[in-house]
């Protein structure tokens, strides 16, 4: 520890690190899962199912569950469960798809309670990798079934491959996990649980895809899977149905939300039309999964989410205690009403943080096309690093986040294995002085007042922020621009709506950019935010476009930009995890001190509102939509405790 | 008569051809479709949709076509009750609609009941009674509730209900008889959570109609005929409702034309206030996702809306005015 630390700082790193220590607790199945847990010797099921059972519609437990050995046991968080229940929730429509689809995360390898642990088992029990990492080979459940008792096996996800994902009537180029070299895998069915995915080259990304894309077909809007149900979908296939000639039945057919799709997630969707207020979804009487008693999982019955237009709706909902569990589309700022009405209501509030680097995020465009002399003073490092130096955080954190964000550099919060410690504080001290110091190194001198810098060219400088975002987040990037303007920069910010800005910021016509720095676990599935990776890499969009389309289109990246693009081309093909770490949190140390992006404060806190009664539900946590918050909780062991 | 209403119903098809080209161009004329407004939500949620996959499902669903082309498709199936696709509940736009809109003129004709329940009576006792205690007293009511905007009224109704009583007052039902079979209770629990909503619709129009009402039988009770029926001897009971409220009324009508669509639209805000599963919130989700043929046929079923309110409008002045005449 250097001297310069002062003591606040020294009590709030100590906290973190007690913070650390409790969500240990929290995650008592630190490791394998599925090796840990011993098999239970026999096998229950909820009343609701063994109703059906009885009466002569649903066949026996036995039959349903896959094959003994391959049964998948869940550790509960903090208790067994009982049966029962009806978890209401609340969702804004399709387009707000994740509050359903995240419930319901079933992918072939899953992402860790524990975001420092590896890649969990799923469908698939365990992989092997052929010596040269160019062979992954999956060994899949024996006797898994489709919700509605089919067989799924290997041929699901032939399907996916075969008829979706290398169809371009449906993706116009496939995902490019599945593409190494610019060559597409080619996949090998073993037999009816085995399959081998061989690749051109060595693809060290597809673990974490197959916890992130490896969903059944498609994940809503995303449009991404790895298997679909192909003994129902052939039917409204082209290739399979001649009487069909286009593919609009088939997307129909194909949604998520559709009820006569089968699925393999614990509660797919029994009741809803497009439009209706409600959207309910019942348990999987075919789901694979048990707890270390034998009893069969889910451990709630039924799923029931309204839709809500906006937060406000949301809240009020949740103030008149119809909610039993949700974080989502929940505001901060309404924490102290959810806690005023925590008592009748029977709710526990508490705080989860989101996995951002930073709420806001400013990007000063290293690409921008609009004005050459501007670009090369968003090149310079020296004038980066002024800009983050003349933010005073703590004031956007009291105003905008009610103290609750943690100023932390940009790119990864310290619960992410890609966190580094070292650079967690790089220019993250307010220090106009200093600020002025190296914007007088990147040659901009004062003008003769003594109130604005001055561009090379002699004309005083002047960016304009574009943003699309609102509220707090707003007022964030107002209190950026005062700072700036108080050392010269003069800022001027330009708000929009999300359908403009997003236009004009991938097309590379923004001058700084800005969005949320979200992705601050799992930033390498996406690394949009480290390096310019694509057109959504607003440090510079158009030499993301060069990376994205191998030169094609876009322009050549310069300097530690195009060097960091080659470290990413490495860990693409890296399959030994601890080196790929390595080259990871050396990428995210490269970001933090080429200064990349400007940052504010982190993980700031969402409210989540838990039913008394409803249990397994951890108190710390960070949630992402990487990794698919709370689907990586195991939201199957959540419960109604009957007094 | 007949003649009359098949002149005017005919004449409703021109009218609707022009309102669809005018609401064609009004939702083409944000920048971007359905598509831009759906990647940059994704976005803005965390996931990246890729541009290629957006322009797939661009020519998927017709977009990257000439406009002019997307709008002689989108017409051209209204013979057939077709008025399009939704991009993004996946439906027929008639499919998602056809409960909402049922729904949505439920509402608006209880409170247009309401609505005359309440300014008739208190209009006549109003301008009966000018300038009394009780008039004054009704008519800075009348005011208030003029001034007062509905969204506010449904707010405050909200608040008293969460606070007050500890109930939601939102939504359609409460949740025990959500998913419940049809029953006594459900009928009452459903009408329950229509009144309020629906008052609160009335409110301004009520006192529109109280002042109109006001007015008109001031003016009314001065004329020669009314004091002709005095001075035949009839009592003041007869001579107002029988004589002077059927002429004074008349303005009353002619308003209720312009009062359906005015309800509607109305009941936008406050259906989100509210969460109703009216029309509104879809229609206002519709135009900020660019669900072009979603949100125009809602446009479309307003224009109609109040050209069937006109027309009924006309029709019952022809009932109660000896006067009016069509050929």
């Amino acid at each position: 520890m250097t001297t310069g630390i002062d003591r606040r700082e020294f009590l709030r790193v100590a906290a973190l690190g007690a913070a650390g220590a409790v969500s240990a607790v929290y995650f008592p199945t630190r490791g394998a899962r599925g090796a840990l847990a011993a098999m239970p010797e026999k096998y229950t099921e909820a009343p609701l199912l063994a109703g059906l059972v009885k009466q002569g519609k649903l066949p026996p437990l036995a039959q349903r569950l896959p094959a003994a050995d391959d049964i998948l046991v869940v550790k509960p968080i903090e208790e067994i469960g009982q049966y029962g229940g009806t978890w209401r929730l609340v969702w804004k429509g399709p387009a707000d798809f994740h509050a359903y689809g995240r419930e319901n995360y079933e992918p072939v390898l899953r992402w860790p309670r524990d975001p420092k642990d590896p890649i969990q088992p799923g469908l698939a029990k365990r992989w092997q990798f052929s010596d040269d990492g160019k062979t992954l080979t999956l060994f899949f459940r024996k006797g898994l079934k489709w919700s509605d008792g089919k067989p799924w096996t290997v041929d699901d996800i032939l399907f996916w491959w075969q008829d979706i994902e290398t169809n371009k009537e449906l993706t116009a180029a496939p995902h490019a996990e599945w593409v190494v070299d610019g060559k597409p895998m080619t996949l090998e069915k073993v037999d009816d649980s085995t399959i081998r995915l061989k690749f051109a080259g060595p693809n060290g990304l597809v673990l974490q895809m197959l916890a992130f894309h490896g969903n059944q077909w498609p994940l809503n809007f995303e449009r991404f899977g790895f298997f679909a149900p192909a003994h129902y979908l052939r039917q409204f296939h082209p290739k399979y149905n001649k009487d069909i000639k286009d593919y609009k039945l088939f997307n129909e057919k194909a949604d998520d939300l559709n009820q006569e799709r089968p699925a393999m997630t614990p509660w797919p969707v029994s009741q809803y039309r497009p439009g209706d207020a409600k959207l309910v979804a019942t348990r999987n009487p075919y789901y694979w999964k048990v707890d270390p008693q034998g009893q069969q999982l889910p451990y709630i019955d039924r799923l029931e989410l309204t839709l809500v237009e906006n937060n406000e709706a949301a809240a009020t909902l949740a103030l008149s205690c119809q909610i039993d569990m949700q974080y989502r589309s929940m505001d901060l700022k309404k924490f102290p009403l959810f806690v005023q009405k925590s008592g009748e209501c029977g709710y526990r509030v508490y705080k989860w943080r989101s996995a951002q680097g930073s709420a806001v995020l400013f990007w000063p465009n290293q690409s921008y096309g609009g004005d050459p002399v501007l670009r090369k003073i968003f090149q310079d490092k020296n004038f980066r690093i002024a800009l983050s130096l003349a933010l005073d955080r703590k004031k956007i954190n009291a105003v905008s986040y009610l103290y609750q964000g943690i100023i932390n550099a940009p790119s990864v919060v310290p619960d992410s294995a890609y966190f580094v410690p070292e650079v967690a504080k790089t220019y993250q001290d307010y220090n106009p002085k200093s600020a002025g110091e190296y914007l007088d190194k990147a040659g901009l001198k004062l003008s003769p007042d003594g109130k604005t810098r001055l561009r090379p060219d002699g004309k005083s400088l002047e960016v304009t922020i574009e943003t699309q975002l609102q509220g707090a987040d707003l007022d964030a990037v107002q209190l950026a621009a005062a700072d700036w303007n108080a050392v010269g920069v003069k800022a001027v910010v330009k708000t929009m709506s999300r359908d403009l800005y997003w236009p004009r910021a991938t097309g590379n016509e923004v001058q700084i950019a800005t969005w949320f720095g979200d992705r601050g676990i799992e930033p390498f599935v996406d690394p949009i935010y480290i390096f310019p990776f694509d057109e959504r890499s607003w440090m510079a969009p158009a030499f993301g476009t060069y990376y994205k389309t191998n030169g094609q289109k876009g322009e050549k990246p310069v300097g530690s930009l195009a060097e960091m693009q080659k470290m990413y081309d490495q860990f693409k093909v890296t399959v030994d995890r601890a080196k790929q770490v390595a080259i990871g949190k050396r990428l995210v140390q490269m970001a933090v001190e080429e200064c990349m992006a400007i940052n504010t404060v982190g993980a700031t806190p969402v409210p989540l509102i838990v039913k008394n009664n409803f249990k397994n539900v951890p108190i710390q946590y960070m949630q992402d939509w990487i990794i698919m918050s709370p689907g990586n909780l195991d939201t199957i062991q959540f419960f109604f405790k009957k007094s | 008569m007949i003649a009359f209403i098949i002149r005017r119903l005919l004449a409703m098809i021109p009218t609707l051809f022009f309102v669809s080209i005018a609401t064609f161009i009004i939702i083409q004329l944000p920048p971007g479709d359905f598509l831009t407004s759906l990647q940059a939500l994704a976005a803005s949620s965390g996931s990246g949709a890729d541009k290629a996959a957006m322009d797939n499902l661009r020519h998927q669903y017709g977009l990257d076509q000439p406009k002019w082309v997307r709008y002689v498709k989108w017409v051209s199936g209204f013979p057939r009750g077709d008025f399009g696709y939704s991009f993004e509940w996946k439906r027929p736009v008639r499919e998602l609609i056809a409960d909402r809109l049922g729904l949505t003129i439920l509402l608006s004709v209880l409170s247009l009941v309401l609505m005359w329940i309440v300014a008739v009576p208190v209009g006549i006792y109003s301008a009966t009674h000018q300038y009394s205690g009780t008039d004054n007293t009704l008519t800075a009511l009348a005011f208030l509730g003029l001034s007062v905007p509905d969204f506010l009224l449904g707010l405050v109704y909200v608040f008293i209900g969460l606070f007050v009583f500890g109930a939601s007052v939102t939504g359609l039902f409460s949740q025990r008889f959500a998913d419940a079979p049809w029953s006594a209770g459900k009928v009452l629990d459903l009408s329950n959570h229509l009144f309020w909503p629906a008052l609160i619709l009335a409110v301004a129009g009520m006192t529109q109609l109280i002042r109109i009402l006001r007015g008109s039988m001031l003016e009314v009770v001065g004329q020669q005929f009314v004091r002709t029926a005095r001075a035949k001897g009839l009592s003041e009971q007869v001579v107002i409702h029988k004589h002077a409220v059927r002429v004074a009324i008349n303005p009353l009508v002619s308003v209720m034309g312009m009062q359906l669509p005015q309800l509607i639209s109305g009941a936008t805000i406050l259906g989100i206030v509210l969460s109703l599963p009216t029309t509104g919130p879809m229609f206002i989700r519709a135009l900020t996702s660019q669900d072009m043929y979603l949100a125009g046929t809602f446009l479309l079923f307003l224009a109609l809306m109040l050209m069937v309110g006109n027309l009924l409008a006309d029709v019952a002045l022809a009932a109660i005015d000896p006067r009016i005449r069509y050929q």
